[in-house]
């Protein structure tokens, strides 16, 4: 007898949906999160004022590059004294990259992972993308079409509760909408501009998941409006972004079915080579080092695409002596990232008696695709969406001449209005950028440690070097001055924080570890459902789909359940 | 801009007393050194310096000055708390040259220089440092450090820029000219 119907590793974005789709379905359900927990009364900081949080608010130098060089390095926008514990320290933490390769590897380990810090960007894929490597000959075939994935979409975002406006835009199809941020009065100027002289290109407001019109059943778990305070980084006591911890988690916990575990690393999934079943996780606490077995009929792993693909790898038997439901070898193989480096900033003139009120979280305009959908004359194939805002850039720097009362009253002026873009490019799918289990380096709890080896290809430098020029010539069109634009320099791969790609769905098990439902070819009850099946990387920032297929796979593998079939 | 002898006197009263900025619990404190004290970065002539020279730049208006708010003290946290050796050395580095070009400039202690000399030869030298005819290596940063921490301040964010916790909603577009 199991000691429960299901188990899910990780509790971040996927996990989250997962545990609330299968608790909702009744089935009793085991999270285990290999973090501590997170409790918001306690452990959110997001209404601390500044005056609360000495020192800016910043990490102590020494203790950057103690603990934090690689977290630092690449999201020191999003790391401050107040909230450092939610990402985790490196020297703990350690990992591997290949010679002559760099990884940026962001994570935060405690409840609800890195839906907590997440910048809350939310996009549909269409099939564009779904259709993409097929069309293109590249990678596998995504064995679904959108208007397998587009209920789930639904689904998924009515209850999240996703800001956002109707375009009609076939490579990014509108989501159940909350009314949008509007636009600043710069950003409308830039719209109007980009799309009179770009025809086929959209300057459209980010889409984000924030709710701005709260519904009956967001309020029943606490939520509420955003409340503009850009605070999010933080966590937030509305609960007004979408966060497991802000969502899904209460959402199963209200059913009575789910137990949560923390401080739990799985180390292996246990298989049943006479079944062809999964039967349970091991798991290795970490405070104790206690080991411990847990069984469950069904398995979802939503640890990460780099962490899933490595309790894969460490699940080795006879039957899967290259690990767990890798017939394939594709396990660890085609890790994805979107790629950045590419944008400009300018100023913007006429807007020096305007000003804005409350703080916006997160992006202000998104630029989705246009190249390769409406543009084809491209060096490259796929394409690029440009995230950025237009907005007065202030003065609380004391980057200003002067002294005394005129000084202090500058700072009270809006400055001028500044716009800036830069792209998220989508990185190919390729086998040899993977992830594998170093031959000898463990961590603390005897683990392997990651081994990275990802390079860009060629296709993303043209890209970003396309993308970086479309961005001066937009912002020229717009009227810019001072436009400035940094050499091409592509973010490091897992910068971006969209690992993706490590157990590809496919169509067939010769080529790819899931099918389209997220199942794994080989072994009928395990089911991955975070960013490891994504067959391709879209350009679109990817959470909302690894929502969607969370919940679309959780309905399926409960159906197969009540047939008897798992 | 107030006089000398209030700034002095303004020191006193912010550093007798409530002289904490107190964050909340579990957070850090930032507790303000007593005129004519050493901070535990700053010495004590150093302190005495930063407290006219950040007066100079943010004085008391109708809301508090760098004095009033404790940017001496708040800066010297910083210094002991975040900033790494090299930092704390460029820094020391760049008030040493502020301090020396003002008592230069002054012919003799900026810190017990007259109100109008003070201000004459400050502006003049700021004026100098941002239109490029002169290089004094670090004073933007020393000035932004400044700004920054009498900002970060409750009295140089909620008195003096009006900042609120909770805006409760968005507009994108709030017409100002009226006061400009």
């Amino acid at each position: 007898m199991a000691d429960f119907d299901a188990i899910v590793v990780g509790s971040g974005m996927s996990g989250g949906m997962s545990a609330k789709e299968l608790t909702e379905r009744g089935l009793k359900v085991l999270v285990l999160e290999r973090g501590p927990e997170i409790i918001p009364e306690r452990d959110y900081v997001d209404e601390l004022a500044p005056w609360e949080t000495p020192n800016f608010d910043s990490v102590p130098q020494d203790e950057i590059e103690k603990h934090y060089p690689k977290q630092y390095g690449g999201v020191a926008y999003a790391i401050k004294e107040s909230n450092k514990d939610f990402w985790v320290k490196d020297d703990e933490h350690p990992y591997e990259e290949a010679e002559g390769t760099s990884y940026d590897w962001l994570r935060g380990y405690h409840t609800a992972g890195r839906s907590i810090m997440w910048s809350r960007q939310t996009y549909r894929l269409s099939d564009y993308d779904f259709e993409a490597n097929k069309n293109d000959g590249i990678g596998v075939d995504w064995p679904i079409r959108y208007d397998d994935i587009k209920p789930w979409y639904e689904k998924v975002e009515t209850f999240a509760g996703i800001a956002g406006s109707a375009e009609g835009l076939p490579q990014l199809p509108d989501s159940v909408f909350q009314p949008a941020f509007e636009l600043t009065d710069a950003e409308k100027e830039l719209k109007s501009k980009v799309e009179t002289n770009f025809p086929g290109r959209n300057v459209i407001p980010a889409r984000i998941a924030h709710i701005t019109e709260v519904t009956d059943e967001q309020r029943s778990l606490g939520r509420t409006n955003c409340q503009a305070r850009n605070r999010c980084h933080f966590g937030c006591t509305f609960k007004a972004y979408f966060s497991s911890l802000n969502a899904t988690l209460p959402a199963a916990e209200r059913t009575g079915n789910l137990t949560m575990v923390h401080n739990a690393i799985v180390q292996s999934v246990e298989y049943d080579a006479a079944a062809n079943r999964v039967t349970g996780v091991r798991v290795v606490d970490a405070e104790t080092n206690e080991k411990k077995l847990y069984t469950a009929k069904v398995i979802f792993l939503n640890a990460s695409a780099i962490a899933s693909a490595m309790i894969l790898l460490q699940s080795k038997s006879e039957t899967f002596p290259n690990g767990l439901a890798n017939g394939s070898d594709q396990v660890g193989r085609n890790l994805m990232d979107h790629v950045s480096g590419a944008g400009a900033a300018g100023f913007m003139s006429g807007f020096d008696s305007m000003k804005v009120f409350g703080r916006r979280p997160s992006g202000g305009i998104y630029i989705p695709r246009y190249a390769n959908i409406t543009e084809n004359d491209k060096p490259f194939i796929r394409g690029f969406g440009f995230q950025g805002g237009a907005s007065p850039v202030g003065n609380s720097g004391g980057q200003i001449p002067g002294i005394g009362r005129a000084y202090k009253e500058a700072h009270k002026q809006p400055g001028p209005w500044r716009v800036s873009i830069g792209a998220f490019g989508e990185q190919l799918p390729d086998p040899d950028n993977r992830v594998t289990l170093h031959a000898s380096k463990r961590d603390r709890w005897g683990n392997p440690l990651a081994l990275f080896n990802v390079r860009y290809g060629d296709n993303e430098y043209k890209m970003l070097e396309e993308a970086g020029k479309d961005a001066v010539a937009m912002l020229e069109a717009a009227g810019c001055s001072n436009i400035t634009s940094t050499p091409i320099s592509l973010t490091k791969p897992g910068n971006r924080i969209h690992e993706m790609g490590s157990a590809r769905m496919g169509r067939d098990p010769a080529t790819s570890v899931l099918n389209g439902r997220a199942q794994a070819h080989e072994v009928p009850n395990l089911f991955i459902t975070d960013g490891s099946f994504m067959t391709s990387a879209a350009c679109q920032n990817p959470s909302l789909t690894y929502l969607a297929f969370s919940a679309r796979a959780a309905d399926y593998a409960v159906g197969l359940m009540n047939e008897g079939v798992i | 801009m107030l006089k000398r002898r209030e700034v002095l006197q303004g020191l006193i009263v912010s550093m007798g007393g409530a002289a904490a900025l107190t964050a909340c619990s579990g957070v850090a404190t930032v507790v303000a050194t007593p005129h004519g004290q050493p901070g535990r970065f700053y010495t004590a002539q150093e302190m005495l310096f930063l407290s006219r020279f950040s007066d100079l730049i943010i004085p008391r208006t109708e809301t508090p000055g760098a004095v009033d708010v404790n940017v001496s003290g708040y800066m010297d946290a910083l210094m002991t708390d975040w900033a790494n050796d090299e930092t704390r050395a460029s820094h020391r580095g760049a008030m040493t040259r502020i301090q020396n070009e003002l008592n230069s400039r002054v012919g003799g202690s900026f810190a017990d220089a007259g109100e109008d000399q003070a201000v004459q030869e400050l502006t003049a030298l700021d004026a100098s440092v941002f239109d490029g005819s002169m290089e004094l290596e670090g004073y933007r940063t020393v000035k932004g450090y400044i700004s920054r921490s009498y900002f970060a301040t409750e009295g140089g964010a909620v008195e003096e820029l009006k900042w609120v916790a909770v805006p409760g909603r968005w507009d994108p577009s709030v017409d100002i000219s009226d006061t400009l």
